[in-house]
């Protein structure tokens, strides 16, 4: 695959979610017929009751009552989610999907200038466990992998992202991350949705890699206890390491406020060049260039015999699994000319 | 044991107990209902005994009475539909009064025990997964004590399994029940003109409609199904989009605040401390239902058929 960016294809998520019309031409006729009717209705109801007999005539005076109930909707609907109400077993909404769809695409083709290599890596259809460096403290990398992979792979699946306890749990950030797919890091989850063939994307450093600090950036930390080599052996599922470039530099953390955090009771406050002192702002992430890799799938083959020369053996793979996407962040980072690309 | 000869309710009065004891006795089946006091409007063939599990020797005098009828299964449906004030009788009940019933069947033969539990056992935490099967541990709530009893009475219940391998303990989770009848104090909370919500909340909650879960329970009962089964329906449906569809107005407080209510249970209506209520609306306590659904069969109304089969029948979708 080139380096050039991609054209962006037309949303295909789109095409393939939306409802086929179920409004035919009868349908239509009967729709139509009926609105002739009620208009009818109004009219004679208006000339019994003495008001103005036609629209045309009801438009010259302004309906108080019905402008204070348009603006009641509107001021109602002010900021309130938009969401059709039918949500997956794990929460994830179509309808909020098509609407952040576009927010992604500004992201990736604007703001981050996400370079895609080898998507042709994946299988074409799921079960696919992706296993991604973690980086920033908001779930940016997952969502843009998640993204890059709908928007990329011949398939178009809907890839589901796992996002850390703490994270999840926080108002607000809960409901909004289930939603655009988010589902919490435990291993019931992952298996359950790779039983189900979808794509899982992973990030085995937990909360570790997303509290870094930014002189410790791209230092893979320790990969759990070998949990994604065990979820892939018995699931399964084919297990691809993934390489995020320039989501370190989205929200450089220069240091964490220890005393503030406890008497907080959260479990970490960054610090970085803008936030806590530029306030909301200080969220907004800084325009890096990113590129995401996708590796080969890992060869898992041995695993599935003794018991005990299992456990050796995962904790080996999965060493092999973080030095193989190490390898792949190093020569990531040193090839681009620099953070802004 | 396939077919029951004569069946025991315990908690004639309850939902579960009063339907179920209509459903078996239809069958042909002998019912004997227990209660403290004798149900309103209760079917002729039911025969009712009066029973109190609270007194210190029900467990004997049950035993009695079970050997006497010759019942060979036992429904123990004896549970409060709202937690009451009053903790120390709750857990009589609940706690012990399980315990009693459990000593009685032991005691006369008794070869099928089915028990009713919750989902709520399970407990509303942070870390659940999305989908808790019947193996996850039951971790209820500390400020439940409703919740807190039952789960108690699971532990004697699995103990007792143990150590007594010849008596079929069916446990059935049903998750909250939804329907044209069933009331308790979560019904009560969605029938408030104006419910409290938590503000940056918004859980995916799962309802069972109570057609359902009888159904699940007469198999249950009437068929072998050794172990603990969670009763649910499919899907899963947000908190926001069915207070929206029922048309009802929400107000969502920041959490401190609700639970601020704790010195006034009477105010949070909900028996317990708000936090012991409120979060099962805050956190994940979805059960998987996949057990259930193969040993009971498919359920016939989804989550969202179910509530909505509780909100037109309570005419709380505002004619507009």
């Amino acid at each position: 695959m080139s380096d050039e960016r991609r054209p962006t294809p037309p949303i295909a998520g789109d095409e393939r979610r939306a409802t086929p019309p179920i409004a035919g031409d009868e349908r239509q006729q009967t729709l139509r017929e009926l609105d002739a009717a009620l208009e009818d209705l109004r009219v004679e109801i208006r000339s019994r009751f003495g008001g103005p007999t036609t629209r045309a005539e009801a438009k010259t005076e302004i309906d108080w009552f019905e402008l204070f109930e348009e603006l009641r909707r509107r001021a109602g609907a002010f900021g309130i989610v938009e969401r059709s109400g039918e949500v997956d077993d794990f929460g994830a909404d179509d309808v909020v999907l098509a609407r952040t769809r576009p927010v992604w695409d500004f992201l990736q083709d604007r703001w981050w200038r996400i370079d895609v290599h080898g998507i042709e890596n994946l299988p074409d259809a799921g079960p696919c466990l992706l296993v991604a460096n973690r980086s920033g403290l908001l779930p940016y990398d997952g969502i843009m992998i998640s993204h890059a992979i709908e928007r990329e792979h011949p398939a178009h699946p809907l890839p589901r992202f796992l996002v850390a306890d703490w994270l999840i749990t926080l108002p607000f950030m809960q409901p909004y991350l289930a939603r655009i797919g988010g589902v919490r890091a435990a291993r019931e989850n992952a298996e359950r949705l790779l039983e189900r063939g979808h794509f899982v994307v992973a990030f085995p450093e937990g909360q570790k890699g997303a509290a870094k600090l930014f002189r410790e950036r791209y230092r893979l930390q320790r990969f759990g206890r070998g949990g994604v080599i065990r979820l892939a052996r018995d699931t399964g599922a084919p297990l691809v390491p993934v390489a995020v470039i320039g989501a370190e530099e989205v929200h450089p953390v220069l240091f964490k406020a220890h005393t503030v955090a406890r008497s907080l009771g959260l479990p970490f406050v960054p610090v970085t060049p803008t936030f806590p002192w530029l306030g909301p702002a200080g969220f907004l992430p800084l325009p890096s260039k990113w590129t995401i890799r996708f590796g080969r799938p890992l060869d898992l083959g041995g695993l599935g015999g003794d018991a005990v020369e299992d456990e050796l053996l995962i904790s080996r793979l999965n060493e092999e699994l973080r030095r193989e996407i190490q390898t792949m962040v190093d020569d990531g980072v040193r090839s681009r000319p620099s953070v802004w690309g | 044991m396939d077919a029951p000869h004569a069946v025991g309710i315990t908690g004639l009065g309850t939902f579960l107990g009063q339907r179920l004891a209509e459903r078996i006795s239809a069958r042909g089946i002998r019912v004997i209902g227990l209660d403290v006091r004798r149900p309103y409007r209760i079917a002729e063939k039911i025969r009712f005994q009066r029973i109190d599990l609270t007194e210190p020797t029900a467990d004997a005098r049950l035993a009695e009475l079970l050997a006497r009828e010759r019942v060979d299964t036992v429904l123990h449906a004896a549970f409060r539909a709202q937690p009451s004030a009053n903790r120390e009788i709750d857990h009589e009940l609940e706690t012990i009064g399980s315990l009693h019933v459990m000593n009685a069947c032991a005691a006369a033969k008794v070869s099928r025990l089915v028990f009713a539990s919750s989902t709520m056992l399970y407990g509303p935490w942070p870390d659940n997964p999305n989908f808790l099967t019947e193996d996850h541990p039951l971790r209820g709530h500390p400020d439940a004590h409703q919740v807190a009893d039952r789960v108690e009475a699971e532990r004697l219940l699995s103990r007792f399994g143990r150590r007594h391998p010849d008596v079929e303990v069916t446990v059935l989770r049903h998750c909250w029940i939804m329907g044209p009848s069933y009331l308790d104090h979560v019904v009560a909370y969605f029938e408030r003109p104006v419910v409290a919500t938590l503000l940056g909340y918004d859980p995916l909650l799962q309802f069972v409609h109570e057609e359902d879960c009888l159904r699940a329970y007469e198999r249950a009962l009437l068929e072998p199904h050794p172990g603990v089964y969670n009763v649910v329906g499919k899907g899963v449906w947000p908190l926001s989009t069915l207070l929206r569809l029922a048309g009802k107005r929400s107000l969502a407080l920041p959490p401190p605040l609700l639970y601020r209510m704790g010195d006034y249970p009477s105010k949070a209506q909900t028996g317990d401390a708000p936090s012991g209520f409120y979060d099962y609306l805050r956190y994940l306590w979805v059960a998987a239902g996949e057990r259930g659904w193969a040993a009971f069969g498919e359920p016939e109304y989804s989550t969202k058929e179910a509530w909505i089969s509780f909100v037109s029948s309570r005419r709380m979708r505002r004619y507009r």
